[in-house]
């Protein structure tokens, strides 16, 4: 809860703004001339009209005085219109940069994300973590506009109105600048302090209250038929509860902070209005002036009222702010990678001796497995699912690191092998099949970059989906929609092996080749599968072999993962 | 079934409105008594000033009116802090009334339909969406009648003060309409037009990133890394487009207020040295002149406010919307429950019942099927002949588009299918889900008879070990023989087994199967739609089904 720790889970993200102090800088300057054209439209309209009372006071007394009515009218029109101006300008100008902001922090987060294993990104699948992170990442993107900007312009306000205030009287301006500092102390870290805690929960109940829905809709059938609806929905409402608790505080904070800056501005004024008076019969300054000073001190109102709500809110930037520095941590715990280059042609495999624990599981996932692969031959490994073969496959990719044991490619301890390198000579095609929202071409040139629109279409024509790309209107051009959605899940899994075929391994991971293709299909691919993996090395992931037409081609060996009992 | 009394988002929210009339009343007066302390105050600093001024009074005769002055500074903080504190329990309230009707009509519509829908989007109506009522209520509604009563206040006194002054703000007025809609339009289009373009920018990075092992084994993570940056910085062009006129609407505003204020404070200056020589001008005062000035912003401030909160209003009706269409879908009807109970040997029976689903028509029927107490019936069929819609039925978890349900009264039932309910606590919570009474001996049992006895002994904590959030840390078997040890663990009559031993290895297998034949022969009811060979072993009875109707079964079955 000390400073330095918060100022600590800011730095990053502080030093990522940094990099457009430019944009900032002219985004507080116009956010200044704003305040500036408020504060003086005001302040010179009531000078203007305690001028102009008296030399009519005068006037009417029957004495001589010159009053220039046309400079002073001139300004206060300059004023209306550079408000105006001003603010609009400025309100485009830092939403602009707050947009680049958002581009930058995405940009930063998905490079930090990219570095993740499989263990940090098993956890998106497990919770909202991703929409969390978006979330968060929005939370960040406002920190400028609305933790940094306004704060600075408020201590340059109060400062700059202080020393004009001063040049007149300077104990006037020594007032102000005494009641207002404090409270824009007090407004901006007082907040902080009153809401940290409340306001840093928040986000952690919501996504419990979030997840006990889920659970209420998910099991409603269990509830109802043991009669305990009523009670899961009692949890939720005391999640709700204690959710409303924080939230009622810190709305009290806020208003506290609201009702605060009307009050200290209204004193300023008062200490003006008294301080100025007594100047002015002693004869220091112009009665005009006199009555310009208060109404410039309430002008001040406006941009001290910005302060309260944001930082009574700090805690949940800070909370975002932390769980991003987790995840560009994590990305840099990630695992070692060297710069052998593996052999061209096809890779032997070992495992030896792997345990396998995930984090938090009650059971290893994996436990003294023995593996070996010649280079060329075709090893089924086969299981029932959660026996771990996908575990395997994360193995050999890299995506996870064994708990204990070795693991070697082509006779190269894994963990020195090149990443450019291991990416290019080892292939998989999972289960999941990742198409991004984008045309058939460039799902396709994932794999192969450099690839012509004739290897493309060859490539499908190898997975017998030319014809069918072919009827499409835009070819190649068309897009997959979202996760591949416009595809049915045999088209994506042929999308997949053809991808695979625009590449050259030395080490292919094939999990449940055909799953989801009909039997014909099945047949024409196998034999042409078959000749394409001659020459490499084939782990096959299946659940079990029944020697049938789904089974992949050519096995050599079977090894079964034993089922994990309990 | 509502959907003809369907209310619109706007009726609805002013329903739960009015269920807090109480809050938000005391937050639109606190809200009022703060403004009418503004003026107050802006009097006493004008009245001072004149006093100074004009009458030449000492400072030291002042002090009174000086003290006054901080008194109405001190009432209006309170009143302001009362606004805020009073709107936002009224929200808070109203927020929870919300999440109770939905919950009540996600009940009602039984956990069939409820599980058609996709959990995640629903949880998200339940707590984001009903989150995002809260700044309509706390701060758009009572700024709503701040906006109508404090420039009629400020405009009675200024038209006390000066006709002239108050005819050029009333001139401004009619334009408050037209500046409303202006904002309103501003900022629906830009609700609008920005809900596009970020889901499209918020699918992109999604798409992306929910992508990225792919991304990571084919080696591209830089270059999507710089598509990321490229979309959301398209995105920005986009949306600047959209904001350079959302911002003109606000602009606008700001520029009658500005106006406004220059045009008082020139024609006050002008009256006060006696170049206007018509109207009320002649009888300005340094006090009255002064006061107007003072008042022309605040005549404009709470529509700047109002403003400020417009977005609120828009994310309330789009929130609104859908829960209203949550709201309007049919529920289960009540007197499904009330129907005659069957004969006292049956446990539950189904009388020329029909299912339909919307989408694919008649899933089921018409079926007659009746469960006598002590039967362990098995229903079999291939994938989609039904069997889940039928044990659906049976445990009334949906009605039957015709037919009857009879239920003998006060029927307990124990129900397990293949996705179990897990909830974020120990695992002794989540057994008790079922028998919230049950001891720790019983709960022992309970495991051991689903085969889970060896698993709890290697726990640290046992019985007491937390489960993960939505059970992480247990395997789909485990989580399976979790939800079996329920159903031993509960002492109801009725046993609905959907697939129990599917996503079972062997062994385990082999072990619930022995598990299931003990709870038949404790002399519960059971129906267990299957596949297994073991499973229907076990049947006393059987019922075969076929696209959604009794199959003829072949002879010894």
């Amino acid at each position: 809860m000390s400073d330095r720790s918060l100022r600590a889970t800011f730095a990053p993200w502080l030093r990522l703004l940094a990099q457009r102090r430019t944009r900032l800088a002219i985004g507080v300057l116009l956010l200044i001339v704003t305040v500036f054209s408020a504060v003086g439209l005001l302040t010179l309209s009531g000078w203007f009209i305690a001028a102009s009372a008296l030399a009519g006071m005068a006037l009417a007394l029957g004495m001589a005085v010159a009053f220039d009515v046309y400079v002073p009218g001139a300004g206060i029109r300059f004023f209306a219109v550079s408000r105006t101006v001003a603010r609009y300008g400025e309100r485009l100008y830092n939403h602009d940069t707050v947009l680049r902001l958002l581009a930058d922090l995405r940009h930063r987060l998905f490079t930090a994300m990219a570095r993740l294993d499989d263990r940090s990104l098993a956890r998106q699948r497990a919770s909202d973590w991703l929409n969390r992170l978006t979330a968060d990442i929005d939370t960040l993107d406002g920190l400028y506009l609305r933790l940094l900007a306004p704060p600075a312009v408020a201590l340059a306000a109060i400062a700059l109105l202080a020393a004009f205030l001063a040049l007149w009287v300077p104990l006037v301006g020594l007032a102000v600048a005494a009641l207002l500092v404090p409270t824009w102390a007090w407004l901006t870290a007082g907040q902080a302090w009153l809401g940290m805690a409340s306001s840093k929960r928040q986000v952690a109940h919501l996504q419990r209250l979030r997840s006990q829905a889920i659970e209420h809709l998910t099991g409603l059938a269990e509830l109802e038929a043991y009669r305990s609806r009523e009670w899961h929905r009692q949890n939720f409402f005391q999640r709700e509860a204690r959710l409303s608790r924080d939230q009622q505080r810190l709305a009290g904070v806020a208003g506290l902070g609201v009702a605060l800056v009307n009050l200290m501005v209204g004193l300023g004024m008062v200490a003006a209005l008294w301080l100025a008076a007594a100047a002015w019969q002693q004869g220091a300054i112009s009665g005009a002036v006199m009555v310009m000073m208060p109404i410039a001190v309430l002008a001040l109102g406006e941009v001290l009222a910005l302060l309260p709500a944001a930082f009574t809110q700090l805690g949940a930037s800070r909370g975002a702010a932390e769980r991003l520095n987790e995840v560009e941590e994590a990305g840099q715990a990630t695992l070692s990678a060297g710069h052998a280059q593996l052999p061209t042609g096809a890779l032997s495999v070992r495992l030896r001796e792997i345990v396998l624990h995930y984090p938090g599981a009650l059971a290893p996932a994996l436990q003294d497995l023995d593996l070996v692969v010649a280079p060329g031959q075709r090893l089924a490994l086969t299981g029932a699912s959660g026996a771990g073969k996908s575990s395997v496959a994360a193995l050999l990719t890299r995506r996870m690191p064994p708990s204990q044991g070795e693991i070697l490619l082509g006779d190269i301890p894994l963990g020195e092998v090149d990443e450019a390198s291991l990416r290019e000579r080892v292939a998989i095609l999972g289960q999941r099949i990742d198409l991004f929202q984008d045309s058939l071409a460039s799902n396709l040139r994932l794999a192969a970059p450099e690839a012509t629109d004739a290897q493309l279409w060859q490539a499908l024509a190898w997975v017998e989906l030319a014809d069918w790309a072919e009827a499409l209107p835009h070819g190649l051009a068309t897009p997959v929609g979202e996760g591949g959605r416009a595809l049915s899940g045999g088209q994506a899994r042929r999308l997949a092996l053809a991808r695979l075929w625009l590449r050259d391994p030395g080490l292919v991971i094939l999990d449940e080749p055909f799953a989801g293709l009909d039997e014909g299909t099945v047949a024409r691919l196998s034999p042409r599968l078959d000749a394409w993996l001659t020459g490499r090395s084939v782990l096959y992931l299946v659940h079990q072999l029944d020697g049938g037409a789904f089974d992949p081609p050519g096995i050599n060996f079977v090894q079964r993962l034993p089922a994990r009992l309990v | 079934m509502k959907r003809d009394t369907q209310p619109s988002p706007r009726r609805w929210l002013a329903a739960h409105a009015a269920g807090q009339r109480g809050w938000l009343m005391l937050a639109a007066l606190a809200g009022i008594a703060a403004g009418a302390l503004t003026v107050a105050q802006m009097a006493l600093l004008a009245w001072i000033v004149s006093r100074l001024l004009v009458d030449g009074a000492p400072l030291a005769s002042l002090t009174p009116a000086f003290l006054l002055l901080v008194a109405v500074l001190v009432a209006r903080a309170l009143c302001q802090w009362g606004q805020e504190l009073s709107g936002q329990l009224a929200s808070l309230r109203i927020r929870h009334a919300v999440r109770a009707e939905l919950l009540d009509h996600l009940a009602a519509m039984g956990p069939v339909r409820v599980g058609a829908r996709h959990s995640a989007g629903l949880a998200n109506q339940l707590v984001e969406q009903v989150e995002a009522l809260d700044g309509y209520f706390a701060r758009f509604l009572p700024q709503l009648r701040l906006c109508v009563a404090i420039p009629l206040l400020i405009l009675v006194v200024v038209v006390s003060l000066d006709w002239l002054a108050a005819l050029f703000l009333l001139l401004a007025a009619p334009l408050i309409p037209l500046f409303m809609a202006l904002v309103g339009m501003g900022a629906e289009r830009l609700n609008r037009d920005q809900f596009v373009a970020v889901s499209r920018l918020a699918g992109h990075f999604l798409d992306r990133v929910r992508g990225i092992a792919t991304l990571q084994l084919f080696g591209r993570t830089r270059e999507a890394a710089t598509e990321v940056h490229a979309a959301a910085d398209e995105y920005r062009r986009l949306s600047m487009r959209t904001l350079r006129v959302a911002f003109l609407s606000s602009a606008v505003l700001e520029f009658f207020a500005s106006v406004a204020i220059a045009v008082v404070a020139i024609y006050v200056g002008f009256g006060l040295l006696g170049y206007i020589e018509f109207g009320p001008a002649e009888e300005l005062t340094l006090f009255s002149g002064l006061l107007v000035l003072l008042l022309a912003p605040e005549f404009f401030q709470p529509l700047r406010t109002l403003a400020q909160h417009y977005h609120d209003r828009a994310a309330a009706l789009g929130a609104a919307d859908g829960m209203l269409a949550l709201l309007g879908e049919p529920v289960r009807p009540t007197h499904a429950t009330t129907s005659p109970p069957p004969a006292p040997e049956r446990c539950v029976a189904l009388a020329a019942v029909t299912l339909t689903h919307p989408g694919r028509g008649q899933v089921l029927g018409p079926l007659d099927v009746v469960v006598e107490r002590g039967d362990t019936l098995v229903v079999s069929g291939p994938s989609g002949a039904g069997k889940s819609a039928l044990l659906q039925l049976l445990a009334g978890f949906v009605a039957p588009a015709s037919g009857q349900r009879l239920a003998a009264p006060d029927l307990k039932i124990a129900w397990m299918d293949q996705r179990p309910l897990l909830i974020h606590g120990s695992l002794a919570e989540n057994l008790r889900l079922a028998a919230p009474q049950a001891s720790d001996a019983e709960l022992e049992r309970a495991l051991t008879h689903a085969g889970l006895a060896e698993l709890v002994a290697a726990l640290p904590h046992g019985i007491h070990t937390p489960l993960g959030e939505r059970g992480s840390g247990l395997s789909g078997g485990q989580a399976q023989r979790l939800a079996l040890a329920r159903v031993f663990l509960s002492d109801a009559e009725l046993v609905l087994l959907d697939e129990p031993t599917a996503s079972l290895d062997e062994a385990t297998e082999a072990r619930v199967i022995e598990s299931l034949r003990r709870l038949g022969e404790d002399g519960r009811t059971l129906v267990i739609a299957t596949h297994h060979p073991a499973l229907m072993a076990m049947a006393s009875r059987r019922l075969a089904l076929h696209e959604g109707r009794e199959q003829a079964l072949e002879a010894g079955g």
